[in-house]
C-alpha cells in the first residue's frame, strides 16, 4: 500500500467538534481551528444557507484523515501545511537547508585538513 | 432597495468569485504529484539527518578545540597551521 498524500484534504474526527470539517481545515491550513469555526459560525449567519450546503458537502465527501498522518512530528505537521500553503517556497527552503550544511560542512572540511595534528602526525610517520 | 443592490452582486459574483478563486489555487497546489511527495518528503528527512550528524561532528570539535571556527576561516592566524606544516616540510 502506497504511503498516504499529504496534500489533500482531510476530516480530522480526532480533533472534531462534530464533522471534523473545521478540525480538517484547520489541520490543512495551519490556522487556529478556534479561528475557523468562528469564521465558519459567521459565514453559515451571514451565508443565507451556503455555507451549510458547503459544509455538508465536504463533511460527506472528504476522506478520514489516515492513521498514519497523526503520529507525524508537530515539525513535520508544520511542514507540509507549508508545501500546501505553497509548495515552490517549500522548495526552496528545502534547498536553501542543504546550502547552508554544505557550508558548515565546508568549514569543518577547512578546519580538519588545514589545521589536524592527528593528520599531520600521521603524515609524518608514514615518512 | 439600495442595499439590494450592492448585496445581490455581492452574494451572486463576488462569493463564487472568492470560492473558485481558492478553488483554483488548491488545484495548483494539487498539481504536486505522488512521485513529489514523496521526493520532497524524502528531502525533508535527508536534510534534517544531515543536520543532526553535523550539529554531533561541529559538538565534538568544539569540545576538542573550542575555537576551530576561527582557525577554519584563518588558518595561520593561530599558529596550529604554521606548526603542522612545519612539520611536514
Amino acid at each position: 500500500m502506497s504511503p498516504p498524500r499529504r496534500t489533500k484534504f482531510y476530516l480530522d474526527k480526532h480533533n472534531a467538534k462534530w464533522s471534523g470539517v473545521c478540525a480538517g481545515i484547520a489541520d490543512y491550513t495551519g490556522i487556529d481551528v478556534t479561528v475557523v469555526r468562528i469564521g465558519t459560525v459567521a459565514a453559515v449567519l451571514l451565508g443565507s444557507g451556503t455555507p451549510i450546503l458547503i459544509y455538508l458537502a465536504a463533511a460527506w465527501l472528504a476522506p478520514r484523515k489516515p492513521i498514519e498522518l497523526y503520529e507525524q512530528r508537530p515539525e513535520d505537521t508544520k511542514f507540509w501545511q507549508g508545501v500546501r500553503a505553497n509548495p515552490k517556497r517549500t522548495t526552496r527552503d528545502v534547498r536553501s537547508r542543504f546550502r547552508e550544511l554544505d557550508r558548515r560542512l565546508a568549514d569543518v572540511e577547512t578546519y580538519v585538513t588545514s589545521s589536524n595534528g592527528r593528520l599531520s602526525r600521521e603524515i609524518e610517520n608514514l615518512r | 432597495m439600495g442595499s439590494e443592490i450592492i448585496v445581490i452582486p455581492a452574494i451572486f459574483i463576488a462569493l463564487p468569485w472568492i470560492i473558485f478563486h481558492y478553488i483554483t489555487q488548491w488545484k495548483r497546489a494539487g498539481s504536486l504529484t505522488s512521485e513529489d511527495e514523496n521526493l520532497l518528503d524524502e528531502l525533508h528527512e535527508l536534510s534534517r539527518r544531515l543536520d543532526d550528524r553535523l550539529c554531533t561532528i561541529e559538538r565534538i570539535m568544539t569540545a576538542e578545540n573550542p575555537n576551530w571556527r576561527s582557525v577554519a576561516c584563518d588558518p595561520a592566524s593561530i599558529g596550529i597551521a604554521d606548526e603542522s606544516v612545519r612539520r611536514i616540510g
